[in-house]
């Protein structure tokens, strides 16, 4: 690596630096305000970045996690299809192939390349998650049935969707035609060509004042520099080989459970996790295509080494993801792929659990699992369809030095939708959205408590879509910390009392309650060492009962 | 008449006195007294009625801001609070929206409530969206509640129940219940706070105002009863957040209205400012010692959000605790004369970190070691060690100049006037982030703007910020060391009202917005009454609007006069126009939904017509006071740039940059390229040249 460039002030880095970042940013602001779609408005599950003229990622706007790693894969495609040269001023490449990056088909991307008269200076990139693609079923997330990704929806190959700064009507009417929700789509579509026009803007303003030889060496000086600071992080990681297991419930059914192995290799200054022991790929869609497994380990790498580190090119270049070929974690083409957003959760708690040999300090109990229900059908109220989708979010594992947080959104950062809201919006009634007590996993540092929601349905019928895990195996400790319990679905808890699978597909009828109870997230430590002002707190506030208190802290203590 | 403003801020309390006859007015700034805030008050109002002469039973109106609401929430020294809620719904508060501020850092902790899970209780109780009841509250049930509310010696009660908004008959039957069981616990409903949905951040809203009710109802009292035995019997008018004067009555009912007032009381001074120069589009630029805070005017009027967190980390949205109140739109960041700089990876980072009061910058030799940005403005040239607030407080340069060489010029090697230059520049892109955050990503576009600067730090920087966001004028304001206090002499006494009612815009739809303003007046009108003001109220109606299928929505004024067939056409051209002027864009075919309605009466402040035309010197050329090396990157470095005094500027006279202008409470930095002149009212304003070559 050579020496960082002399030639160039600090403060003129400082300021570029800080000015790329504001432009990605910026245009996440953009895409956001005039967004249609929940997944983009309230769970921000879009992302937004800017590249070189040779698509290496300078910087990223602080959005969803989940494209990470994805979005370069994404650009360095699309410059395979459209080498330099091939694209004009105004154009916009779209792309939603899940093989080519996307993971799945709602997350569609788009490619704006920037230029000064003729002069390509860079591009500008950003994804979001859209409502529905078409396919199997609304959303096109559906896991059980969907075998293959032709059925998940329109597959989108890198096309040159925008001209002259407007959408080829010719290409939007193909796209639009296979979907669910057009207007909503139409509207997402010109909400990221927004952003890409304001990132554009803001990109060639920096170029024309700075100048072209000043923000090339600027671009490398922070390659250089982050991906020095990250090498000099991972140094800090004793060298070794780290091994951790967990596993996903049955997802078909039937189809039995997905081990999900990793094997982390700290070698001086390089981290590579392998996810090759993990099960072979499976015939639902769940499958997590190699973007989105790097994308997830690099988020993981990052939270343990340097939350704060800046994103781009050269910080991720010393963290490598791999699997083998075929598996769940690297499967081929065309496995399917909708519900994989299931995954991100047990893909940080096996690389936490991997690392947490090596760093204890920053290792967490695993995570309350998300469910994430999607209930669909006609509104007897208004004769029209509505869809019901809901995040049902719960606690986080014990901490080396504090509880896990109660309720609060693991890895993907999502908002929840109020209740108010949903019964104002849906034919649905929620009878209950509370913390369950003796639920968390105990611990001289307790995980956050599992959540309960009860929702019953107010209209004829409704198709329910779950997506949700740890039905079959509870959420770890570390160091002697207790797991925590396990998660239910159950149909009518007060009468049949049905526990359904955590991927199920069923038909609800008029006053059917479903109740969604999470697991409880894991422990940290022994429960021996839990002081007793905190047993007493908990149980002060009702987090666990007296019982439970003397059963797992032991009578003295309680 | 007399009327006295005073401002409690955090470090000092600022006073204005006004003889209405003359318009004189008379300035005073004291150190606040945190523990004991009714102390300073009294202490600063003797001091300037024993200046003024002014006799204590002359004085006829009392103007205040106060910080005392918003410091029981920042250090948890608010009442011991229960809340009720509906059964099923207990942990409404603890849950939250579940968003983190953070997104890789997961050993963050979630805003602490102000109250416990043991503190939370249920009742069995239901109503749905649409008002329906599906289960009736039982009487027996609340009483039972109440019992051991007291018992466990709870000394205020908030009630959150769900869709309250809808139908509040049951936190109503809470209230009346407990008034009658324990007439000493005070009472919080989330119906009268706040009558929006959205269940945590109504529950939120309840609970802070539940939370802060005693003490503040205490300090308005105590205020009031030491200020008559000091022979003031004065009417006595608090600030609240929306920029509106309240009776001491209704502020201790609702406190949770008065958290932000100083900072309003700034921009209404702005507003004040851009009416006297003939701008009615401004964006405010208060720059003080831990922050920067920027707002925005349009047509005249102090923008103003339906939200406000209070107890943020870092000032990080979402790391606070979410209030549903009206409020003065602010943006606030760590960037102040006191932010640190430092070094990290090769690069300057400036803030959120503060030296604070103490110790201070380097150069207040107070026993600050780390170079702040105030540091930097010295080393730069643009302080003076002599002339700094007046000359009483002697800065050391050769201090702040070691610590800046030695933080940050030396591990970049960087001379220490180029190190300082970086520190400046920093803070600087900072507040340059937010500044187009307020304006561009808001849709105001900066070029149709005025800044307004103030604060100690303000002027020094005003002028690079406008040029870096293209603002062609920047107006620092007479008098600005004491902005707040000024602001309250220019405020009108506000009360509004909001609700929830998701509505669709088509025919008929202004049968039910008849009803709903017949209900938010009735409401208004509640309050106007306890007001005790013989104006007359200047009524508006506005509300919170969205494309149906949207989650958030936009704010939009609606018509005037008769609610009838015209409404809905004239509602969605209104909102289509709005949202054009913030998205760029509108949607013609899709369907627009009315979401919160809200209802405003002002009572216009007949007494101010304006602020005084300061006195100012009759000659021009009497106030260039030498000149001293300043350092400006398009110069290449230090030049010799010459320093007016402020105070001997005559009316017209027009200064070049690069200049400096020096008044008691900050420094005006005019750049190369830059004009400034003195307008009739006494201010500066700043033409700011487009001359593009920074660093």
């Amino acid at each position: 690596m050579t020496k960082a460039r002399e030639n160039l002030s600090p403060i003129t880095l400082s300021v570029l630096w800080n000015s790329f970042i504001s432009v990605a940013d910026e245009m996440g602001t953009t895409l956001r305000h005039t967004a249609f779609s929940e997944a983009v408005r309230e769970a921000e599950d879009f992302s937004t970045g800017v590249f070189d003229r040779t698509g290496r990622l300078i910087a990223q706007g602080n959005f969803t996690p989940g494209h990470l790693g994805a979005m370069p894969f994404v650009v360095k495609n699309v410059l395979k299809f459209f080498p330099e040269g091939t694209l004009r001023p105004g154009d916009g490449v779209l792309l939603n192939d899940s093989a080519l990056g996307s993971g799945h088909f709602p997350d569609c991307f788009l490619v704006t390349p920037v230029f000064i008269g003729e002069e390509l200076i860079g591009y500008v990139v950003n994804t979001a998650h859209h409502v529905d693609m078409g396919g199997a079923a609304p959303g096109s997330q559906k896991v059980q049935g969907v075998t293959e990704a032709y059925q998940e929806g329109v597959r989108i190959l890198p096309v040159r969707l925008v001209r002259n700064g407007e959408f080829d009507e010719d290409i939007l009417r193909l796209i639009l035609g296979n979907i669910r929700v057009p207007d909503l789509v139409s509207g997402d579509l010109s909400a990221q060509r927004n952003a890409n026009f304001i990132g554009a803007q803001r990109l060639v303003k920096l170029y024309k004042e700075y100048g072209r030889a000043q923000i090339d060496t600027a671009v490398e000086t922070i390659f250089e520099k982050s991906e020095m600071r990250m090498r000099d992080l991972i140094r800090k990681i004793p060298d070794g080989v780290y091994s951790f297991q967990d596993q996903l419930d049955d997802c078909g059914p039937g189809d039995g459970i997905v081990t999900v192995a990793v094997d982390i290799t700290v070698k001086d200054d390089d981290i590579t996790a392998d996810f090759s022991r993990s099960s072979d790929q499976v015939g639902v869609a769940i499958n997590s295509y190699l973007s989105y497994t790097r994308a997830y380990t690099l988020f993981a790498v990052k939270v343990f080494a340097d939350a704060l580190l800046p994103q781009n090119d050269g910080a991720i270049r010393p963290i490598k993801a791999t699997a083998r070929e075929g598996s769940f974690f690297n499967p081929r083409f065309p496995a399917a792929s909708g519900g994989r957003a299931a995954l991100q959760i047990r893909i940080f708690d096996v690389i936490n659990g991997a690392l947490s040999q090596a760093m204890p300090d920053r290792a967490m109990g695993a995570f309350s699992h998300w469910s994430n229900p999607n209930i669909g059908g006609i509104d007897d109220r208004t004769g029209k369809p509505f869809i019901f989708y809901d995040l049902i979010l719960g606690g986080y594992g014990g901490r080396s030095n504090k509880d896990g947080a109660e309720a609060l959104s693991p890895v993907m950062n999502c908002a929840n939708i109020p209740v108010e809201v949903h019964e104002t919006n849906s034919p649905i009634v929620v009878r209950r959205f509370e913390l369950l007590a003796d639920s968390s996993g105990p611990g001289r540092y307790r995980g956050g408590c599992a959540i309960r929601k009860d929702v019953e349905l107010q209209t004829s019928s409704a198709v329910m879509t779950l997506l949700s895990d740890r039905h079959g195996s509870a959420g770890f400790g570390l160091f002697g910390g207790g797991a925590g319990t396990i998660a239910e679905t159950i149909l009518n808890p007060d009468g049949e009392a049905i526990h359904m699978t955590s991927k199920e597909v069923r038909t609800l009828k008029n006053g059917d309650v479903v109740s969604f109870r999470l697991n409880g997230a894991g422990g940290y430590g022994s429960p021996t060492e839990r002081s007793v002002a905190a047993i007493e707190n908990d149980l002060a506030d009702g987090y666990i009962t007296a019982d439970f208190a003397k059963q797992v802290y032991g009578a003295k203590r309680s | 008449m007399i009327r006295i403003a005073f401002d409690i801020g955090g470090t000092f309390t600022d006073f204005v006195l006004e003889d209405t006859r003359t318009g004189k007015r008379h300035f005073g700034k004291l150190p606040s007294t945190p523990s004991e805030p009714a102390r300073g008050v009294l202490e600063g109002l003797g001091e300037i009625l024993q200046r003024t002469g002014v006799p204590a039973g002359d004085v006829t109106t009392l103007l205040h801001a106060t910080t005392v609401a918003t410091n029981a929430v920042l250090e948890r020294k608010g009442a011991k609070t229960a809340l009720i809620t509906t059964k099923g719904f207990r942990d409404i508060l603890i849950i939250g929206r579940q968003k983190r501020y953070e997104t890789y850092d997961l050993y963050l902790d979630k805003p602490q409530p102000l109250v416990r899970r043991r503190d939370i209780f249920e009742l069995a109780e239901r109503v749905h969206y649409d008002g329906r009841v599906e289960s009736k509250a039982q009487a027996k049930e609340i009483d039972a509640l109440l019992n051991e509310i007291h018992e466990r010696g709870y000394e205020s009660l908030a009630v959150s129940l769900l869709h309250a908004y809808a139908d509040p008959s049951h936190e109503r039957l809470i209230g009346e219940r407990a008034a009658a069981v324990n007439g000493s616990l005070s009472i919080s409903l989330s119906s009268d706070v706040s009558a929006k949905f959205r269940e945590y951040e109504r529950t939120s809203t309840a609970v802070a105002n539940a939370y802060i009710k005693p003490l503040v109802g205490k300090y308005v009292r105590a205020l009031e009863k030491s200020l008559a035995a000091r022979g003031v019997n004065a009417d006595l008018f608090l600030m609240q957040s929306n920029g509106g004067l309240v009776s001491p009555e209704l502020a201790a009912e609702n406190p949770i209205r008065i958290v932000e007032s100083g900072p309003a009381a700034g921009v209404l001074m702005c507003a004040e400012v851009g009416r006297e120069e003939g701008f009615d589009h401004v964006l405010t630029f208060d720059m003080g010692g831990t922050t920067a805070k920027l707002g925005a005017i349009d047509h005249g009027v102090p923008a103003i959000v339906p939200t406000f967190e209070v107890d943020q980390v870092r000032y990080r949205k979402g790391s606070g605790l979410p209030l549903n109140i009206a409020a003065i739109e602010l943006l606030e960041i760590g960037a102040g004369g006191g932010s640190i700089g430092t070094t990290d990876m090769g690069l300057i980072k400036v803030g959120p970190e503060s030296s604070g009061a103490e110790p201070g910058p380097i150069c207040y030799g107070r026993g600050g070691t780390r170079p702040t940005v105030t540091d930097a403005n010295l080393v730069l040239g643009y302080l003076d060690s002599k002339s700094f607030n007046g000359g009483a407080m002697p800065l050391d340069l050769s201090g702040a100049t070691a610590g800046v060489a030695k933080h940050i010029g030396e591990p970049l090697g960087l001379e220490p006037a180029e190190a300082a230059w970086g520190i400046y520049t920093i803070a600087n892109t900072n507040m340059e982030r937010a500044m187009r955050i307020v304006s561009v990503e808001r849709g105001r576009d900066p070029r149709k703007y005025t800044m307004v600067a103030f604060g100690g730090a303000g002027p020094l920087h005003a002028c690079r910020l406008a040029r870096a966001i293209g603002i062609p004028k920047v107006i620092v304001p007479h008098g600005a060391g004491v902005g707040s206090a000024i602001g309250l002499l220019e405020a009108n006494s506000k009360l509004d009202q909001s609700i929830t009612r998701v509505l669709r815009l088509a025919p008929g739809v202004e049968n039910s917005a008849a009803e709903i303003y017949a209900d938010l007046e009735r409401r208004v009108q509640r309050d106007l009454d306890r007001l005790r003001s013989q104006a007359k109220p200047v009524w508006s109606r506005f509300a919170y609007m969205r494309y149906a299928g949207q989650g958030h929505e936009i704010r939009v004024d609606l018509p005037d006069g008769a609610l009838d067939a015209t409404f809905a056409d004239e509602a969605t051209k209104r909102f289509q126009e709005a949202y054009a002027q913030v998205y760029g864009y509108r949607d013609r075919g899709a369907g627009i939904e009315i979401v919160d309605w809200y209802l405003a009466a002002t009572l216009p402040n007949t007494v101010t017509s304006g602020r005084e035309k300061p006195a100012l010197p009759d000659k021009a050329g009497t106030a260039k006071r030498g000149e001293r090396k300043a350092y400006f990157p398009e110069k290449r470095g230090f030049v010799d740039c010459a320093v007016y005094d402020r105070y001997a500027l005559a009316r017209g006279e027009v200064i070049e940059g690069p200049a400096i202008i020096e008044e008691r409470e900050s420094t005006v930095l005019v750049l190369p390229g830059d004009s400034a002149s003195v307008s009739e009212h006494g201010n500066l304003v700043i033409m700011v040249g487009d001359d593009d070559e920074g660093a």
